[in-house]
């Protein structure tokens, strides 16, 4: 009992002792669901260093690109860390097509994603701090009476883990976790700059039609967004959508007075024959200066070079 | 040495790439990555930055071909990248967690048994959590 207290204390302190289980526990957060399990949500079991590659093939399955962990080896996983890092499960599910985006490190953001329809990947540390064991893991549901969440995790198709044994396991992760979902969906948790992020590092890779989907969603959602208004435009212009492109780089232009904006506006306006106002949208953008006063001067030296002297 | 002749070698490269650019340089579009940045810290995309972000992508696939990964792979994981995950990437990429499984546990079997068993950890399948 002593060695189990002594244990116990510096446990507490790395963790935090499960506060949000408890607090959930005695008071639930409103409209939240009792009970909630995806049992469809696919399994590919894993018993070796592979749980990153399995953990997002089956969140990539349930949003609806079905791929294989096998696939997915050469695309995550770092066989001189033997496993995969966390900046490169986002970045594998945004190569297979899905938009990933980190939740917010709360149990409580955690259960709404999945209350909203939504397969969660965790990062879990199963060991301790000082004798790590990292793992990833989905999470495909709850039971808020039972007190404990369902992971399709490692060789277990369904492990129904404690709620306080996964906040420990959690938060020695650092509380990470995210979302993969198909372009046009958004996670129900995720704020604006972190769903911006998620969307600009997804068009780097998208194909332009589904970054369109993607932006347009997000617009709508936060629709002061400069950068999600610029992002949709780029990736019209990049579908060669170039007159809803121009529309939306006007409005852009106009409601936030952008050099960005006006910029581009500036270079669709100047390839579809129209120099003067072209060159007036190129001016507009230089006098603002900024940090984008430099792709203005050269689009401006492009217009004037190509308009015949008066 | 071979460090210094590595960072020789990415200098040198920078210099080259930067040339190309500045001789190429055209009028685009902003992209969005550009403007997002720009908004986010309120400060441009200085010549400076992108000098870093370039030096982090080379040093990441590296990195990543070092420990075990193919030169394509590499070259496409680093791609799917944004600049900014990129400098994080590349100054982490010995220490951040990477979610394998099990590492050194035999050594500390008896007090992980334990912290599973008071529901602390989750390591061994059979454990079940004390109430």
């Amino acid at each position: 009992m002593l060695a189990a207290a002594a244990l116990c204390l510096p446990l507490a302190g790395a963790s935090g002792c499960a506060v949000q289980t408890r607090r959930i526990a005695a008071t639930p957060p409103p409209g939240l669901p009792r009970r909630v399990e995806h049992a469809g949500t696919p399994f590919f079991a894993d018993d070796d260093y592979y749980c990153g590659p399995a953990a997002l093939a089956t969140v990539l399955t349930a949003a609806g690109s079905a791929v294989r962990p096998q696939a997915l080896i050469g695309d995550v996983f770092v066989p001189g860390r033997k496993g995969s890092l966390q900046l490169e499960m986002l970045a594998g599910a945004r190569r297979h097509g899905a938009v990933a985006t980190p939740i917010p490190g709360t149990l409580e953001a955690l259960l709404r994603e999945i209350a909203a329809g939504n397969a969660v990947v965790v990062l879990q540390n199963l060991g301790l701090t000082w004798a790590p064991s990292w793992h990833y893991a989905v999470a495909i549901g709850y039971d808020l009476d039972a007190g404990h969440v369902l992971l399709r995790s490692g060789p277990i198709a369904r492990q129904a883990l404690a709620l306080r044994t996964f906040e420990h396991t959690w938060a020695r992760g650092g509380h990470w976790a995210f979302v993969a979902l198909p372009p046009g969906r958004l996670p129900a948790t995720a704020d604006e700059p972190e769903a911006t992020r998620a969307l600009v590092a997804f068009e780097r890779s998208a194909d332009p039609q589904a970054a369109v989907r993607a932006y347009a969603a997000a617009l709508a959602r936060w629709p002061h967004s400069l950068t999600l208004a610029m992002g949709l435009g780029n990736a019209h212009y990049a579908a060669g959508e170039h007159a809803a492109a121009e529309q939306v780089f006007r409005a852009a232009a106009h409601r936030h007075d952008a050099p960005a904006a006006y910029n581009n506006l500036a270079v669709l306006l100047f390839e579809r024959g129209e120099r003067e106002a072209a060159s007036l949208a190129a001016r507009h953008a230089l006098r603002q200066g900024g940090p984008h006063a430099g792709a203005a001067r050269k689009t401006l030296e492009m217009i004037e070079s190509a308009t015949p002297a008066r | 040495m071979k460090r210094l002749t590595r960072l020789f070698s990415l200098f040198l490269m920078v210099c080259l790439v930067n040339v190309t650019v500045i001789h190429t340089a055209r009028a685009a579009l902003i992209g969005t990555e550009q403007v997002a940045r720009a908004e986010a810290v309120e400060q441009g995309t200085s010549a400076h930055a992108r000098l870093d972000a370039l030096l982090a992508r080379a040093d990441v696939r590296a990195q990543l071909e070092r420990l075990g990964v193919g030169t394509d792979d590499a070259r496409e994981r680093v791609a799917a990248l944004t600049d900014e995950e990129a400098a994080l990437l590349a100054q982490q990429i010995e220490n951040a967690p990477a979610g394998g499984i099990i590492g050194a546990i035999l050594l500390v079997f008896f007090v992980l048994l334990v912290t599973d068993i008071l529901g602390f950890t989750k390591v061994y399948p059979f454990t079940r959590p004390i109430k």
